[in-house]
């Protein structure tokens, strides 16, 4: 065979079909590369907007400040507290009882008819629609109480916050060696012990993460807190009553008219989205570093 | 296990050792075992109170209320037609766009881009997935808003117009908000967690089956289209479904751009409702008790029917994708 | 009747010694596959019964019948009598965390607990006894002196343990286990992970440990079941073929599939 016969098809018809099969294949990966583009370009322009709507914003009166009438300087302090402290209670809550969820899937209930159900109802509660999560909690914690409060909004975001622990505390029991467990066993120890102080330390780097994971995924969240915890304009530290959240202030300041609201919505948009991008970030570096 | 069911019998001859008697075992069981039931009685609790909420809603306009489009506070009359509708137009818009993306993406990431660009660019992707959907809402409202208005429907009304079958498509002002804008929006929102599922599937496939392919000649494209594509079908339609049960539930994203208003209409231009957009609007103005909030809870219970059934049939598909995974390779 | 001729032969050699664990008539399932066919086999006190056999013959899921591991597993079952102490240790009712702290086990890869190297011996010592800080320290010294690990980690007790050397986390593990003060130690191959090195420390330590611990353990290598043990038990198939001393199995066994397995012929 000569060399020419690897790039020059012998026959007419051959030729024809390589020609069409070399052109679909440009096509193809033509497209593919265009769709990355336009993916990475989407990314990049939130990312831009944020910024350069937000950047100007960024002041030492908004972290100081409590939300303020249009033009009268006020900040976002009580909304990043209210944030925080919802978002907190809401780990403090949903984390525990997923931690122990995830065991019982993971070392107890494993493929049982219970664990399969659980496992599957928790998985709908991962994906559920957010609103309705607020509304349920809105009709059994809001409405017979009488009024709205940071604990209805920390019970809505723990809601939400549980099952990402379920899922996470499940998957990394499951990467712990049965040797490890058996060695827990012959030594003597009663199965929960071996649980909770060998395999769950085993795994507690993969159990942090679900912990990260579960703070970014309820900080941002809006839809939940706009029936149970309403938003205050004041600051306050009572959870009894109405409080602010950076997501819900922000959607009530970007709907408005106001030149310095909006700056102000942008700027919680930015602080926002950084803090959940950043430690979504240290969660995959950490993944990819620091784990054996 | 057996370990403490009965009363232990200690062996015989052992030295005295504290603590032992009692395991904690059972205890410890019934913790864990009453936490996931307690999962159970979560999801519960969530369907029982929308439809007993929404029972008022369907006893004053009888089954009516799923195919009435009137929402009407003022009359007190109220219908499910046309949030459900924009519920399920924007979403198929969400999808029409998302997939091909999606679908291009993961296909670049597991075939085609250099090593180092892909992981930088997976992770870009990964992190998409992470941003809040109030900064998506706030995005498509001020980035995407204006060109919509000001170029895409007028250049759509300019070229299919006056095309039979087409025009009713592109009518309407052009406000930028409604159906289209809103599809947009959740096609980016949701498009980053389809890709993940996908590549998950395609690089779950053996590297022998994608080599023994190439080994025969066969282009990248070839490859995809005739050997990974159907090996992993259930994994990707498994996937798909998923981004479509997200895209229906969401709100933030969905409020800002779809443009308010309790109207079906074949423009893809034209302001719509979700379900989820309208309780989020709607529900500050309903007291207590009132016909609306009854409305408000029985779409809800809608949302959360059409969601559940959509998100049972994605852990099914991609069960089954996993199981075929794991038969195959 | 293949059963007594064993027993027979097993009470010539080994007649001086009393029995640790006596296995009678013992029949293993996982699930419907049967893994052990009518097993007896003695396990004299303070001296070392090595198991040897090809893959899959069934040495293993003895040695988890002894302490009872296969309970962690729904399906499997043993019928028959294990007697250690005078109980049979298969009937319902017994203890099983206060029978495995006094059966021991070591695993063919090393298992450290994801903590210290301290905690990892004290973890064991805790569960069965309440004992003071001062005490706590001198057993876990005393322990790690006995594998000849002190001298390495004294001056970094509080480390990790999972940082350690393969061999020095087995030594760890066999520490870790006769700090609970166990009467039996059983261990599945254990040097299968290490390098010879650390598999020459191990048997050492073996002949050290045997004059305290009644030992059982499973080798794939016929040279250490010839070095280490007192007596040698070869299975096959889920039957335990030939029981004799070490001398005398490896030079003059009585069965032909044992003398084949022995040079080489299969396995």
């Amino acid at each position: 065979m000569s060399p020419q016969s690897l790039t020059r098809p012998v026959s007419g018809k051959s030729r024809s079909r390589a020609v069409q099969r070399r052109v679909m294949d440009h096509l193809a990966t033509g497209m593919s590369w265009c769709a990355t583009f336009i993916v990475v370009f989407v990314l990049g322009s939130i990312l831009w907007t944020l910024i350069k709507n937000g950047l100007p914003g960024l002041s030492l009166t908004l972290f100081t400040h409590s939300m303020g009438a249009p033009g009268a300087g006020g900040g976002l302090a009580n909304a990043i507290v209210g944030s925080l402290l919802q978002t907190g209670l809401a780990i403090l809550l949903g984390a525990p009882a997923g931690l122990l969820t995830g065991i019982y899937l993971a070392e107890y209930g494993a493929d049982s008819a219970l664990a399969r159900t659980v496992r599957f109802v928790s998985d709908m509660l991962l994906s559920a629609p957010s609103i309705l999560i607020g509304l349920f909690i809105y009709m059994v914690l809001v409405a017979p109480l009488g009024h709205f409060s940071g604990y209805a909004g920390s019970v809505a975001l723990a809601i939400l916050a549980m099952p990402i622990m379920v899922r996470t505390t499940e998957d990394m029991l499951r990467l712990v060696p049965v040797a490890m467990r058996e060695a827990g066993i012959a030594l003597g120890a009663p199965k929960w012990r071996v649980t909770l102080f060998i395999c769950v330390r085993a795994a507690r780097g993969g159990i942090m993460t679900g912990v990260l994971l579960a703070i970014a995924r309820v900080a941002g969240e809006t839809a939940p807190l706009l029936f149970t915890s309403l938003g205050n304009s004041e600051w306050s530290l009572d959870m009894q009553r109405p409080m602010a959240s950076l997501p819900v202030a922000i959607y009530q300041y970007a709907g408005s008219a106001y030149q310095d609201w909006m700056q102000q919505a942008w700027t919680g948009a930015l602080l926002v989205t950084m803090g959940v991008l950043i430690i979504n970030i240290v969660v995959r570096v950490g993944i990819r570093g620091g784990r054996t | 296990m057996n370990v403490s069911a009965t009363q232990p019998v200690p062996v015989d001859g052992v030295k005295p050792r504290a603590g032992t008697r009692f395991t904690g075992d059972p205890l410890f069981k019934a913790l864990v075992v009453a936490t996931g039931i307690g999962v159970l009685l979560v999801l519960g609790a969530i369907i029982a109170v929308m439809s007993i909420g929404g029972i008022p809603a369907f006893k004053a306009f009888g089954l009516r209320f799923l195919i009435t489009a009137v929402w009407n506070p003022v009359t007190q009359h109220f219908g499910a037609a046309a949030p459900v509708f924009g519920t399920l137009a924007s979403s198929a818009l969400g999808l029409i766009i998302a997939v091909p993306l999606a679908f291009g993406t993961a296909f670049w990431l597991t075939a085609l881009a250099p090593p180092m660009l892909a992981s930088v660019i997976g992770m870009a992707v990964q992190l998409l997935a992470a941003v809040p959907s109030i900064i998506f809402g706030m995005w498509g409202f001020f980035v995407l808003v204006p060109p919509m208005a000001h170029y895409v429907q007028p250049m759509a009304r300019h070229l299919f117009g006056h095309v039979p079958g087409l025009s009713a498509l592109v009518s309407g002002a052009p406000f930028g908000t409604g159906l289209l804008t809103a599809g947009l929006v959740l096609a980016i929102m949701i498009m980053p967690s389809i890709t993940a599922v996908m590549r998950d599937v395609f690089t779950s496939m053996p590297t022998v089956l994608r080599e023994s392919a190439y080994g025969l000649g066969a282009t990248r494209w070839e490859v995809m289209r005739q050997v990974v594509l159907p090996w992993s079908r259930q994994g990707v339609v498994g996937g798909i479904v998923l981004g479509m049960g997200r895209a229906m539930g969401e709100t933030m994203a969905v409020t800002f751009v779809i443009g308010d208003s309790n109207h079906i209409g074949w423009s893809l231009f034209a302001p719509a409702n979700t379900i989820a957009s309208l309780i989020a609007l709607e529900f500050p103005e309903s007291p207590a008790g009132s016909l609306k909030l009854a409305s408000l809870m029985a779409l809800g219970a809608i949302l959360m029917a059409i969601s559940f059934v959509t998100l049972w049939c994605s852990r099914v598909l991609l069960a089954r994708g996993e199981a075929q995974a794991g038969k195959r390779s | 009747m293949q059963a007594d001729t064993i027993t027979a032969g097993q009470d010539v050699a080994e007649a001086s010694r009393p029995l640790a664990i006596q296995v009678r008539n013992l029949d293993f399932y996982y699930g419907k596959t049967r893994a052990l066919h009518d097993i007896s086999l003695d396990f004299p006190e303070r001296s070392v019964t090595g198991m040897i056999g090809p893959s899959g013959c069934g040495k293993s899921t003895l040695l988890r019948v002894l302490n009872r591991m296969y309970d962690l597993y729904p399906g499997q079952k043993a019928t028959g009598e294990v007697l250690y102490d005078g109980q049979n240790i298969l009937a319902p009712g017994v203890d099983l965390n206060l029978l495995r702290s006094r059966i021991g086990m070591v695993f063919q890869k090393p298992t450290p607990f994801p903590m210290s190297i301290y905690d990892n011996i004290a973890f064991g010592i805790r569960l069965h006894e309440r004992v003071s800080r001062s005490e706590m320290d001198g057993r876990v010294e005393d322990a790690l002196r006995r594998v000849a690990l002190w001298g390495e980690v004294k001056d970094r007790l509080q480390a990790s343990a999972t940082a350690m050397s393969g061999g020095q986390q087995q030594r760890l593990c066999i520490a870790r286990t006769i700090a609970t003060r166990p009467e039996v130690i059983l261990l599945d191959e254990p040097t299968s992970a290490l390098d010879p090195v650390s598999t020459a420390r191990i048997e050492e330590l073996l002949d050290e440990l045997k004059t305290e611990f009644t030992i059982a353990i499973v080798t794939h290598n016929m040279q250490q079941a010839a070095r280490c043990a007192d007596q040698v038990a070869f299975f096959y198939l889920g039957e335990l073929v030939e029981v004799d001393s070490t001398a005398r199995m490896f030079t003059n066994p009585r069965e032909s599939r044992t003398q084949d397995y022995i040079t080489g012929r299969f396995g």
